[in-house]
């Protein structure tokens, strides 16, 4: 029988990730859903399962001065309706699963798992978010980009644990967020592209444009984006993201839709920036 | 094994169970509480959502670990409910009722919706249901019922 542990406090949890190899579980959204069997049957785990939503310590969402903090086991919806987060964060987040998946389903979760389609983390690419992991003897800050190394592959250590994400406020004023999938609601993209900017036309002051579900990471290329507003050619940043586009065929798309339709997507949203 | 207690339908209870074990086999299992319906098993036909504090969720995805202390309602206790006799004769009416599996669910989808929206556009309530199949309907009839729920709204 595998252990079911439900630590008291978070000092506790932290301890026991210390000891054994665990699986941390948040929402369950997805673990549920990996380890199931056949019905009524409970499901299959084979390691220790250490659950972690009970924590006060783990929920919250805060606006400070210079950036936003939202602790891991917030809920998606949660940030998708929180009255102190930018539409620029909300919208792309309540466009993830269904209302009742919303309920459950953590911030941290999305993250943590790091699928290739997970739709929080192309946002969390453009923000140049950083997540904070703690194990029982400290603290580190990683960005996001450091943090996501591959297809469900963090720089998560066994013992560490994803406490917060922390978005640096950069007073974006316009947002662009699409993405493509058989249906709105309760499907893993095809693909995404997020694009977010302050200043419009001739007064472009910064722009991110992130595309998600291609490759393995999102793909992000801060040169293409300067080179956009120093001079506005749409083509070639197009062209510089179409070059990144290295993913391969799968059961959810082609390379060839995935490439042909998120460069319109970018071509589409960046002329209506300018 | 442990103990768990929580409130069902009104009602504190306990039961003896696994915290891994999912609220869905408690709830038809345990309590016979059968209105709630396993379909998909993955969270993806929401015929298993009940409410866990206000909350729609899927019973299906959700351990008897987040369920310890909590306000759990599912079909039976919300059908007794005058609000539930609206939705259900707006269902009845607009014929959105067809095989049934999926009718306990889109029930409680409903109820959110109404809980959330006072004017919901025609998208929102899509989206509120969005998260509920019916191989049935084709969908339309359940979407009249809704709507013209919605018109009813300031009476309920």
């Amino acid at each position: 029988m595998i252990k079911n542990i439900r630590p008291e406090s978070y000092a506790e949890l932290l301890e026991l990730l210390n000891e054994e190899d665990l699986y941390v579980f948040a929402g369950g959204t997805d673990l549920m859903i990996r380890k199931r069997q056949w019905q009524g049957a409970e499901r299959r785990f084979d390691r220790p399962i250490v659950y972690i939503s009970h924590l006060k310590e783990l929920h919250g969402i805060a606006s400070l001065e210079t950036h936003y903090e939202i602790m891991a086991c917030e809920t998606q919806q949660s940030v998708a309706t929180s009255t102190l987060l930018p539409a620029y964060i909300k919208e792309p987040i309540s466009k993830m699963a269904t209302p009742s998946i919303r309920n459950l389903a953590t911030i941290g979760g999305n993250i943590v798992n790091d699928a290739s389609v997970g739709d929080s983390i192309p946002l969390l690419f453009a923000l140049d978010a950083q997540v904070v992991l703690r194990n029982c003897k400290g603290v580190r800050q990683l960005s996001i980009q450091a943090f996501i190394l591959g297809k469900y592959k963090t720089a998560l250590q066994p013992n560490e644990l994803l406490e917060k994400i922390i978005i640096p406020k950069r007073g974006y004023e316009g947002f662009y967020y699409r993405k493509a999938g058989l249906r709105k609601a309760s499907i893993l993209s095809k693909l995404s592209v997020y694009v977010l900017y302050r200043g419009k036309g001739e007064k472009l002051e910064d722009i991110r444009v992130v595309v998600g579900a291609v490759n393995d990471r999102p793909i992000r290329s801060r040169q293409a984006e300067e080179s956009f507003i120093k001079d506005h050619d749409v083509d070639q940043v197009v062209a510089a993201y179409k070059a990144l586009m290295v993913g391969s065929d799968d059961k959810r798309s082609t390379k060839k839709y995935r490439e042909e339709i998120a460069s319109r997507i970018i071509d589409y949203s960046l002329r209506e920036v300018m | 094994m442990r103990t768990i207690e929580f409130v069902l339908n009104g009602q504190t209870v306990s039961v003896k169970t696994s915290l891994s074990r999912r609220l869905l086999d408690v709830l038809r299992e345990d309590f016979r509480f059968t209105g709630t319906k396993e379909g998909c098993g993955e969270g993806e036909c929401g015929a298993c959502v009940v409410f866990l504090n206000d909350q729609l969720v899927n019973s299906c995805l959700l351990p008897m670990n987040a369920v310890i202390g909590q306000n759990v309602l599912t079909i039976e206790g919300f059908s007794q409910t005058r609000r539930y006799k609206e939705i259900e004769n707006a269902f009845v009416d607009a014929g959105a009722v067809q095989c049934g599996f999926c009718t306990p669910g889109m029930v409680m989808a409903t109820e959110y919706l109404l809980k959330n929206y006072k004017h919901p556009t025609e998208d929102q309530i899509k989206e509120g249901l969005s998260g509920n199949i019916c191989r049935c309907t084709g969908y339309q009839a359940i979407l009249t019922a809704v709507k013209r729920l919605f018109e009813e709204v300031e009476s309920l």
